[in-house]
């Protein structure tokens, strides 16, 4: 079976740790898209149909927390991921409270930011899939008042 | 008077003149005091291993060993125990040079015998005085370690949070290096590479450091809380039992018995379920680790005021004096590397000290180690506003 790619959107200030990342996840064929501050990826969000995106906490500027928040104001169907090593739990919970997906802490499995990607994708397309069947009964219903 | 020092004050005589030595051991036993008697330096260090005294009274010119000498080993050896010298007429110096090396005081024979008792006297008091130093000097001690304990455990967590989550950083770098060679490496193109699997090995190495190094900054970060964690009313029983299931496996191998002590209504805290959990996890998992085989456990629960107090209490290899200051140190451990990381007591102290809880720890080295964990206990708002 062919794979469609996800489309990812890595969020991190640590350029080492995005660009070994995303090769990894390119490599997994994905398609990966980086931003290295919250402002970066809110412009990317405003352009391209991310699907998931893995955020870090702690970042100078505009921090993990507050982009999430953007995020999810914005574009309230993209899921988040958590990722950071500066996890202190009361972020964590903060975050899980705004909406994100699951957290993990660095360094993670790689298997474990798999699966967790793979269920957030499921999730954002089944929000999508009920999205649509509540419009096509809009429209249903009002061709049928017609 | 004399009745309270009759039955307190041990008192040794030491003269080698036998008739001087006896007439003021008969005098004194006349005002209620009672010396013990010795005739030279040796038989006094003797008599002074097996008995202990308050107040010696040490002739100084003697054959054998000097009065001198045996003063200054009686200082070495009991350092509690005062000196009274008595020194011929001419020899003042002795004298001085006897309260140099620590003599309470000295009297120039002939002695006049109510001035003795009154030195004796004396002498006692400064025993008893000194006792009493002591003992809150040991008091004050105690006191400010504990109090520095708990200072400097604190300060040591934030120092080294700090230092895991500036770790965790580079490591996850480290990380994805390594997970995106070996996906290199072990796609169909290198397959003709004749080093491949050593390369593999190499970075499969790698991974496995990383492992390691993770459980430590994990662990010192406290593993994330759970989002729906909160305060609740908490089981303590069941709490055990789930937590025994996930040490079902050691607990067969080593045959290890629990002796259920709880009380089935006093066990009800008040607290997060989730860090609680982790708290008996690391608990048990370290008397499972201290027991040998068909060891036990003692679970046992009271009521103590407005706190309930949990004591987990195993038959295993105990904890020495010197390391019980210690064992809530992150980083202090006896087991090897791949056993423990010496974080386990650390997170367990933090935990209940955010939980305004409290932990103490009692044991004896090849016999038990029991841990008292102390919550405040959940109070039923129905039951205490209904009157009965
Ligand atoms: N129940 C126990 N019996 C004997 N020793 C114990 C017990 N619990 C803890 N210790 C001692 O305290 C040390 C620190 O414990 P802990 O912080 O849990 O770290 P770790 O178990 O990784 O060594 C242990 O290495 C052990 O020496
Ligand atoms: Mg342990």
């Amino acid at each position: 079976m062919i794979k469609i790619p996800a489309r990812v959107l890595i969020v991190d200030d640590e350029k080492d740790f995005v660009e070994m990342f995303s090769l990894r996840l390119e490599g997994q064929g994905e398609k990966v898209f980086i931003a290295y501050s919250g402002k970066d990826a809110l412009k990317i969000l405003e352009n391209v149909a991310i699907d998931v995106v893995i955020l870090d906490i702690r970042m100078p500027g505009m921090d993990g927390i507050d982009t999430l928040r953007q995020i999810k104001i914005l574009h309230p169907i993209v899921e988040v991921i958590l990722l950071t090593g500066h996890g202190s739990t009361e972020t964590a919970v903060e975050g899980m409270k705004l909406g994100a997906f699951d957290y993990l802490m660095k360094p993670a499995d790689f298997k474990d930011i798999k699966v967790k990607m793979e269920n957030a994708r499921k999730r954002k397309d089944e929000q999508e899939e009920r999205i649509r069947q509540a419009e096509v009964r809009f429209l249903l219903r009002r061709s049928g008042d017609v | 008077m004399n009745k309270h020092y009759d039955n307190k004050l041990r008192l040794l005589i030491v003269d080698d003149e036998e008739g001087f030595r006896r007439t003021i051991a008969k005098r004194l036993a006349k005002r209620g005091l009672k010396p013990v008697q010795a005739s030279g330096g040796e038989e006094c260090l003797g008599i002074l291993k097996q008995n202990p005294m308050d107040v010696v009274v040490l002739d100084v010119k003697m054959p054998g060993i000097s009065g001198i000498d045996t003063l200054r080993l009686i200082k070495q050896e009991f350092e509690k125990i005062q000196v009274i010298l008595l020194t011929g007429n001419v020899a003042v110096s002795d004298g001085i040079e006897g309260i140099k090396s620590g003599a309470f005081d000295y009297l120039t024979k002939p002695v006049e015998i109510d001035h003795l008792v009154n030195k004796i006297k004396q002498a006692f008091e400064m025993t008893r005085l000194e006792e009493e130093k002591q003992k809150e000097f040991e008091y004050r001690a105690k006191l400010e370690k504990k109090m520095i304990d708990t200072e400097r455990l604190a300060s040591i967590g934030t120092m080294s949070t700090g230092i895991a989550h500036e770790i965790n950083n580079p490591l996850a770098i480290i990380n994805e290096s390594a997970g995106f060679m070996k996906q290199v490496v072990s796609s169909p193109e290198m397959s003709m590479f004749s080093q491949k699997d050593a390369l593999l090995m190499g970075i499969e190495k790698i991974e496995k450091s990383i492992k390691r190094a993770r459980k430590i900054t994990h662990q010192l970060l406290g593993h994330v809380k759970k989002p729906e964690s909160k305060f609740s009313e908490v089981n303590l029983k069941a709490l055990l039992y789930e937590t025994f299931g996930l040490l079902k496996r050691e607990i067969k191998n080593k045959q290890i018995n629990i002796n259920w002590e709880i009380d089935k209504k006093k066990n009800i805290v008040w607290s997060d379920p989730y860090q609680i959990q982790q708290v008996l996890m690391n608990l048990l998992s370290n008397a499972v680790h201290a027991l040998s085989e068909n060891g036990s456990i003692t679970l046992s629960t009271r009521e103590i005021y407005e706190d309930i107090i949990l004591e987990i209490k195993d038959t295993g290899i105990g904890i020495p004096k010197e390391n019980l200051g210690k064992i809530f140190d992150p980083f202090f451990t006896t087991k090897s590397f791949d056993e423990g990381t010496g974080l386990g007591l650390f997170v367990v102290h933090k935990i209940i000290s955010n939980l305004n809880g409290k932990i103490d720890v009692s044991s004896t080295v090849g016999e038990c180690t029991c841990f008292q964990l102390s919550l405040p206990k959940y109070t039923n708002q129905t039951d205490n506003d209904t009157p009965r």
